[in-house]
């Protein structure tokens, strides 16, 4: 039997049935707009997710510390910390030495490996009658262009005596003496101002201890979204005795190991690989990449649960094409004894049946696909205009979708529809081909 | 020596009914030759519509052999039994079965498109056969609106889609009025004319005049005419008895 005359044959039965196909067909309908809504839904849910999540950090960097957790021992007075003993034993944990920045830097993909570390002490910042908080980072580099910062004012250059500060910083003073009623003085504009850094310590007996200092403000970067907003950079060296000064005890790089350093990759999608090689040496390595992706797997599992979801509806509409076509197949025995007395082979009467029932499963898949669609742009126009009231009142960013169906989801919901439908047609099917004709034909 | 077009031999078919043995065909030889026209007569129950369907190939003895034209029925598979009746055979039922929801001609095409025959071949041997049989003008009408003497011819014609060798008629004029049945056995002797050979199973007497041999079926045996005339009798006479 060629295929377009088995085809015309099907639609043909199918439209002598109209209103019972079309009840059938119903139950697919609910079933696969379901599925289409539903994985839309999650789909929209994580695309909204990962838009939100731009401000999370450079994808290419991976922030690399020792598994002993900080160094240098600062917060332990006495430098009591196990790792500082020299030769180390092998079930401890390596430290972040010179040695062990350049077997990072051996690592295929890795484009600079960059020590940096943070004041752990307290500090307020001192502009004019403006006093401002942020978190002072000292990195081991001339240029922060290396880890892909850009100035918005100045350059990305970090000089001696200067700092290069994140886009907020300005935005974060505030004036001690304002009274109640006064208006907050506009962000002060600091670039290329002396701004006064008061870092503090305590002594035994809990009393401050200050120190000043004046530095010119080189540089101001561009927004990021990121922690490099609200940070200070200063060269490694000038945090490095900032530190000592605040404990006390002198911090050897070589015999301590670096608080923590930045590998900066290639191509971020190696990210996550080298991550897990940097791990396998015992260190600890955390990427924003695996952060990603574990949204990721999360919202994939959404997706694999909600589709479960409008699959259990499919699986009730199967159950309605499989008895549809058993009723039918009743019905219709003398047909298929007539069918099989002028010569049609087992196989013709299977591929006539199964398509029935796949067509239904079509039919009703075509209907889902076409109102999950329509419903999907409709929760859309919706949802925008709700969500994005909410962010504009809390300040977040407004999604630019809510439901989201990519091509592939309404292909593949029909495909699916129309192969339920034939599965589910397979046993009544294959009865009606395995007739006995001449039994069939006497059938009253 | 050549082999005759149906050679039928130690056929046998057995039912199980409400748990005891119907014996349906108990026994049955036969020779047909081609080109014949041969009524089958006997009363209901003689087993010669079982017969009829064996030797169509639509149902499977339960012992004994069927050679059509040259070829064992009984040793076929599903597959080959079906290419062999959308070849060989031709069928005419006494209730038609024409599909109600299709046209005269549609109906009539059916059969070909397990051929694989294309669309506009079908229409045209479809419609040739219609205008054979008288029904030119009606090709378009659905089995709703045509007689029963219209309907089985449109049958006769769907039997013939395939230029079968065989034509098998089980009680074509069963559901007939006497002028409608004589015309649809003239169309069949017409049919054996034009070189086909011809089987028909009925227990209406007048069918005899058209056939060129005769067979006559008693509780699922071959008996001879004076055989069948005696047993015929013998009922009449039971039934005035009582």
């Amino acid at each position: 039997m060629k295929f377009f005359d088995l085809l015309r044959l099907i639609f043909g039965n199918l439209s002598r049935r109209k209103a019972r196909v079309a009840l059938t067909a119903i139950g697919v309908v609910i079933g696969t707009s379901a599925v289409v809504i539903l994985v839309s839904l999650a789909i929209g849910l994580q695309r909204n997710a990962n838009e939100q999540l731009y401000g999370i950090g450079d994808l290419s960097q991976i922030q690399v510390s020792s598994a002993m957790g900080g160094s240098g021992g600062v917060f332990m007075e006495g430098g009591g910390r196990p790792g500082s003993a020299p030769g180390q034993s092998a079930d401890q944990p390596p430290l972040l030495t010179n040695d062990a920045l350049d077997q990072l830097r051996g690592i295929p993909g890795v484009e600079a490996v960059i020590p940096q570390e943070y004041f752990y002490s307290g500090m307020t910042m001192k502009f004019q009658r403006l006093e401002g908080g942020a978190s002072l980072r000292g990195v081991d580099t001339l240029d922060l262009a290396v880890l892909g910062m850009e100035a918005m004012q100045g350059s990305t250059e970090l000089k001696r005596g200067g700092v290069v500060i994140g886009a907020k910083i300005s935005s974060n003073f505030w004036d001690p003496r304002l009274r109640p009623g006064q208006e907050p003085p506009p962000p002060p504009d600091l670039y290329n101002q002396q701004l006064q850094i008061v870092a503090m310590k305590w002594d035994s007996e809990g009393n401050e201890i200050r120190k000043n200092l004046s530095l010119r403000v080189t540089g101001v970067l561009e927004e990021t979204g990121n922690d490099t907003d609200w940070t200070v950079f200063m060269p490694l060296s000038e945090v490095k005795s900032l530190n000592e000064w605040a404990s006390g005890v002198k911090i050897n790089y070589n015999k301590d190991g670096y608080n923590q350093v930045i590998v900066k990759v290639v191509d971020p999608r190696e990210a996550l690989d080298i991550a897990n090689q940097i791990n396998e040496m015992g260190f600890q390595a955390f990427t924003p990449q695996s952060f990603v992706e574990g949204i990721n797997s999360f919202y994939l599992v959404l997706q694999f649960i909600f589709g479960g979801v409008g699959a259990i509806a499919l699986l009730v509409a199967a159950i309605g094409i499989a008895n549809t076509m058993a009723m039918s197949i009743l019905e219709r025995t003398r047909e298929i004894g007539l069918m099989k007395a002028v010569g049609a082979t087992n196989r013709d009467v299977l591929a006539i049946f199964l398509g029935e029932a796949a067509g239904i499963g079509f039919i009703g898949g075509l209907g889902g696909v076409v109102i999950g669609w329509l419903a999907g742009q409709g929760i859309n126009v919706l949802a925008i205009v709700y969500l994005a009231n909410q962010a504009s009142q809390q300040g977040g960013i407004p999604p630019s979708v809510a439901v989201y169906t990519p091509l592939w989801l309404p292909l593949f919901a029909l495909v699916f529809s129309t192969f339920i439908g034939m599965l589910s047609g397979l046993y009544p099917a294959l009865r009606a081909a395995t007739m006995i004709p001449v039994l069939a034909l006497k059938y009253e | 020596m050549d082999a005759p077009f149906i050679r039928i031999k130690g056929l046998t078919k057995h039912y199980q009914m409400g748990g005891q043995v119907v014996r349906a065909l108990d026994g049955v030889d036969l020779d047909i030759e081609a080109h014949t026209f041969t009524v089958v007569m006997g009363p209901s129950g003689s087993g010669k519509s079982t017969l009829l369907y064996l030797l169509g190939g639509l149902d499977r003895a339960t012992s004994g052999e069927i050679l059509v034209d040259g070829q064992r029925l009984d040793q076929m598979d599903e597959n080959a039994l079906a290419l062999f009746r959308r070849r060989t055979m031709g069928f005419v039922f006494q209730s038609f079965n024409l599909i109600p929801s299709m046209t005269a001609l549609e109906n009539v095409s059916f059969p070909m498109q397990f051929a694989g025959m294309n669309a506009t071949q079908r229409g045209k041997q479809a419609g040739g056969l219609l205008e054979q049989v008288g029904l030119g003008n009606r090709a378009d009408h659905r089995p709703t609106e045509l007689s029963g003497g219209q309907q089985q011819r449109v049958a006769i014609a769907r039997a013939l889609v395939n230029n079968p060798s065989l034509i098998l008629a089980d009680e074509p004029t069963g559901n007939l009025d006497t002028s409608s049945g004589a015309a649809i056995m003239q169309l069949l002797s017409d049919l054996h004319r034009s070189g086909r050979t011809v089987l028909v199973v009925t227990h209406d007497p007048r069918m005899i005049r058209f056939a060129t041999h005769k067979i006559y079926l008693l509780d699922g045996r071959v008996v001879s005419e004076a055989e069948y005339q005696s047993a015929a009798l013998e009922t009449a006479r039971d039934i005035q008895g009582e």
